[in-house]
């Protein structure tokens, strides 16, 4: 694992969840790749992760009983296993979005007052 | 909640992981099929596809190995592999295996023993609703100084005044424990019976089994009314539902059964089990006992419950205010009586006593297993030198330290876990055998048992064990160097010595502990010594006692009981083999002694000192002949010493001494009461030897005896109208035979006058003597027993040091040995390595008994807890057993093959 590699999951380590959340939220039932894909366009590239780095965030979610895991079959008849945003989901996810919200906020204020 | 669900999940997929771990094998490979599909569908051939999907999604087995992290507790996963690890080495070592746990089994089981006994005496809250609310309500006397006076009492006045005008308490009343003759259901017995107010019942708030308690109404109204203990209800009355109405007979006073109360209700709480009460009778207060002397006497005690929101110190405070107005009204001839209200909680009144000694052995018994866990610490960190190999070979294969730390403590754990249980058996066979030697000084002792809190205390104490007895391998393994390890080779040389400090520092410690508890055993066993020399003041051999009560019932005139007592002392007086007969209204080394207060002719107490309080005895015909009490001066009373003769007494030798000092007290003058109290003089007609009256290591007390026959006269307005005196005594006499062979007989006789009467605790002097050093020989014998195991647990951690620096050393050895080196020179430096080790502990040691001092005086009997023999001599024993210790590999050192420094390598 690369140092920056190690870095961008640092960064992420409180914010992958809510990203992910997110994404479903707003895109309907997504399978692991849509999801990582997604991460990179959002992301602008900015964060070098390996596709793989998603797994731990979504047995996480999945363990939350916040995300809901079903095999299907994607458009190229392929199969993918297709995570879902559950009730309990939506309701933390707007929790933690107002969380994520304050917690900028106060952060953003602080560097504000210090420059 | 949501944490919870998931660390259940994680703990679940510990053992469930298989089909989690194919459904994600399953979703990795579609992930990466799409990825191919892009890569493909952007140009690239199949191959190139493929790397480059892989690559977009980074390491498989790492992405795994991260999603086994997050979704179950990996390193808890990996513990039963550790567990049938650590089993098999054990299979190949079982010496060690065995020691090891023996070891822990002994210091787990003996320490969940003693914690059974502090849990079951002390932590358990009593077995009442609420029971912090309940408390015990008392006078204190100013100026009383013995030794059955250190609990507060009270007097009938006082159970009325408390009663009546006090605010504090929702339910207050009185109580006081008596032996009473049971007939009317089986064999006539004597049975321990409390007397109480109905509201005692309600305060304790305790339901009965069966029936009714009575109440305050039917105390009030004198109901003769019973309740029966569980223990009775089975033994007596075989546990018969019909019981309630049934009729029995109290000194031959007919009671009606109303009830009985649970298995586990037992009040008052007396230390000990043989004195529990077995009924519970209305307290029905009689006016003679308003009376006069009765009325100065307390002999009963008050327990209530407090009202809510009102602490015990209010109470004492509110009460306080009634005591004052209790010595407002004393007759003219207490006045100068001073009491004091002392309210304390039933738990404290309780156990308070017993506290010291269960906090003493807990310590001690902690001490052991302090030792035995740096015993085993030592033999792990030894083991762990040994395979310091192995640990490097696996440390450069890419082990982590994470791995071997959890590995030594999971190893020491499987030890201590295996130890844990069979110490808990052993707990368990100590607890069986043990409780019946308990002493009878220590309260609550049928609640001592194995129950859940002790099960877990057992359990929380092998995993705490374990955890720190791998503490030292785990160290040992984390510090190993893996290329020094692996460069050494096959030569062993002097390189354990990195964690030689830590293996000298257990063992220091093991004997400095070792020898502070060696200390403490031998004070004690010093004072247990200085105890057996104090004179008994009588001659306990060929002596018999027995208590009786006469019913008033049968004997309600002073004649009837003066024709019992008379015929009695004939009769028995006369059988075969009988020297010496008595009564006395006490037995010595029994405790069940009380004192009054005198005035003494000419002598004026220091001021604050209060009564001069001296314990009295009455007795009749000759009870000094009979139990060998020495006359120092004067005579013995005689029969013409009666009720119409002068009034005489007999002092003992520190009654003299405190107020005649220097002169003969033949012919000085003393009286029962206070200087206003008028009462009439009494003339001392014999001083004799000081008698013991409680137990050998209690202070001697003034003693005053008394013929039986001029209490009355003596009491002045003490004396209650129509007051009878000798209606019980203890009968003691003097056989030529062995004093059991005279019980059956002594019983006979006394059957034939009275066929309904009973004698109560019938015993020989010499075990009267034996049970009242019972507490004494109790702590004597467990503390000492535990020295003994902690000496021989650190005598062979010294060895095991010594033994293993030795087998270290060997090359060196063999060097030495080559190059001319005399055996004695080898022999020398081993001992002094070991002599050095147990100096250091020694010192430590002697530090450590001066730290215990304070914790251990109140046991110590005329010893000083600095006692330069006890200190030296205990120091001496642990040095040469360590020396003795070092001997066994000194001499294996100094035999070994000098070819060795050559074939080695």
């Amino acid at each position: 694992m690369s140092n920056k590699e190690k870095e961008s999951i640092q960064l992420l380590q409180g914010t992958l969840d809510l990203i992910v959340l997110r994404t479903l939220a707003t895109m309907g039932a997504q399978h692991a790749y849509q999801i990582a894909t997604r991460l990179q366009q959002i992301s602008d590239r900015l964060l070098n992760l390996n596709q793989g780095t998603l797994y731990p965030a979504l047995v996480r979610l999945e363990q939350y009983e916040w995300i809901k895991g079903t095999w299907g079959r994607t458009e190229s008849n392929r199969e993918a296993k297709y995570y879902e945003i559950t009730k309990a989901g939506q309701k933390a996810l707007k929790e933690e979005t107002q969380g994520w919200r304050r917690m900028s906020a106060l952060v953003e204020r602080v560097l504000l007052e210090e420059s | 909640m949501k944490h919870l669900r998931r660390v259940l999940l994680r703990l679940y997929l510990l053992f469930a992981d298989s089909k989690v771990e194919a459904e994600l094998a399953r979703e990795i490979g579609a992930h990466l099929v799409l990825l191919e599909d892009e890569y493909l569908r952007q140009g690239m051939t199949p191959e190139d596809a493929r790397r480059a999907a892989r690559l977009a999604y980074g390491g498989v087995e790492q992405a795994k190995q991260r999603h086994r992290d997050e979704r179950t507790f990996q390193g808890l996963s990996q513990i039963p592999q550790d567990v049938r690890y650590t089993l098999r080495q054990l299979r190949n070592s079982p010496g060690f295996t065995v020691t090891a746990i023996l070891v822990l089994a002994l210091g787990i089981g003996a320490t969940t023993a003693i914690f059974s006994i502090v849990e079951g005496v002390l932590l358990r809250p009593l077995p009442f609703p609420d029971p912090d609310r309940l408390v015990i309500l008392g006078d204190v006397r100013e100026g009383s100084h013995c030794a059955s006076c250190t609990h507060s009492s009270v007097t009938a006045p006082d159970i009325r005044n408390y009663m009546r005008d006090t605010e504090s308490f929702s339910h207050l009343g009185g109580y006081r424990q008596r032996l009473f003759e049971l007939s009317g259901a089986g064999e006539p017995a004597a049975v321990n019976a409390t007397r109480m107010s109905g509201e005692v019942f309600a305060a304790l708030g305790v339901p009965p089994v069966l029936g009714r308690k009575f109440t305050q109404q039917d105390d009030e109204e004198g109901q003769q009314v019973a309740v029966l203990s569980y223990g009775m209800w089975r033994s007596r009355f075989h546990g018969d539902a019909n019981v309630l109405g049934s009729k029995i007979l109290l000194y031959r006073k007919p009671y009606t059964v109303i009830g009985v109360m649970p298995r586990n209700f037992e009040f008052p709480l007396n230390p000990g089990n043989v004195n529990q009460s077995e009924l519970w009778l209305p307290l029905s207060l009689q006016p003679e006992e308003f009376t006069a002397g009765s009325a100065a006497s307390g002999n009963s005690r008050m327990v209530g419950r407090l009202k809510p929101g009102i602490t015990a110190e209010r109470a004492q405070s509110d009460a306080e205010r009634v005591a004052q107005e209790t010595m407002r009204d004393y007759p003219a001839y207490m006045r100068s009586l001073r009491i004091h209200a002392v309210a304390t909680p039933l738990q404290e009144d309780t156990v308070g006593q017993a506290r010291p000694l269960v906090r003493t052995l807990l310590l001690a018994v902690i001490v052991v297993l302090l030792i035995a866990c740096a015993n085993l610490a030592g033999l792990l960190l030894v083991r762990a030198i040994r395979r310091r190999r192995e640990i490097a070979v696996r440390l450069a294969l890419g082990a982590r330290t994470a791995t071997l730390l959890r590995h030594a403590i999971v190893d020491s754990m499987v030890l201590s876990i295996a130890g844990g249980a069979i110490g808990l058996a052993l707990a368990a066979l100590a607890l069986r055998v043990g409780v019946s030697l308990l002493p009878q000084t220590l309260p609550r002792v049928n609640e001592i048992g194995l129950d859940w809190p002790v099960m877990l205390f057992a359990l929380g104490l092998a995993l705490l064990t374990g955890f720190l007895c791998g503490l030292a391998p785990a160290f040992a393994a984390i510090r190993t160097s893996v290329n020094e390890s692996l460069k050494e080779g096959g030569r062993t040389g002097t390189s354990g010595s990195g964690h030689a400090r830590l293996r000298s520092a257990l063992v220091v410690a093991e004997i400095a502990v070792a020898l502070t508890l060696l200390t403490a055993s031998g004070l004690l066993l010093r004072s247990f010594e200085k105890m057996r020399d104090v004179k008994l003041g009588f001659r306990p051999d060929n002596t018999l006692a027995a208590l009786y009560v006469l019913p008033q019932q049968r004997y309600a005139t002073q004649s009837a009981i003066d024709e019992f007592t008379r015929t009695l002392l004939n009769d028995v007086g006369h059988l075969p083999g009988v020297d010496a007969i008595g009564i006395t209204s006490f037995l010595p080394a029994a405790g069940n002694n009380w004192g009054i207060g005198f005035t003494i002719e000419g002598y004026v107490s220091p001021k604050g000192a209060g009564l001069n309080m001296a314990a009295m005895s009455l007795v009749e015909s000759d009870p000094f002949e009979a139990l060998g009490i020495r006359v120092l001066r004067g005579r013995v009373f005689t029969e013409s010493d009666n009720a119409g003769s002068q009034l005489v007494a007999i002092v003992n030798r520190k009654m003299a001494e405190r107020h005649w000092p220097g002169q003969d007290p033949i012919g000085k003058r003393l009286r029962r009461g206070m200087p206003e109290t008028s009462t009439p003089w009494m003339t001392v007609v014999g001083e004799v030897d000081d008698v013991t009256l409680e137990s050998r290591d209690a202070e001697t007390m003034p003693q005053v005896y008394q013929p039986v026959t001029q209490t009355v006269a003596s009491e002045g307005v003490f004396a209650s109208p129509g007051e009878l005196s000798a209606a019980d005594g203890w009968i003691v006499l003097r056989s030529r035979m062995a004093p059991e062979g005279m019980q059956g007989t002594l019983r006979a006789t006394v059957r034939k006058i009275d066929p309904q009467l009973p004698l109560y605790q019938m015993q020989t002097m010499e075990h009267a003597i034996s049970k009242s050093e019972a507490p004494r020989r109790f702590n004597t014998v467990l503390i000492s027993s535990f020295a003994i195991a902690a000496v021989l647990l650190s005598v062979l951690g010294i060895y095991a040091v010594i033994a293993f620096s030795v087998a270290l050393r060997e090359q060196e050895m063999a060097v030495r040995m080559a190059l001319g080196g005399q055996r004695s020179e080898v022999i020398l430096l081993i001992l002094s390595s070991g002599a050095k080790l147990a100096a250091v502990g020694c010192g430590l040691g002697l530090l450590g008994a001066v730290a215990a001092s304070r914790l251990l005086r109140s046991f110590l009997f005329e010893v000083s807890p600095f006692d330069p023999g006890v200190l030296s001599l205990s120091a001496i024993a642990m040095l040469l057993l360590a020396l003795a210790a070092s001997a066994l590999p000194a001499r294996r050192a100094s035999s070994t093959d000098p070819m060795l420094a050559l074939r080695g390598e």
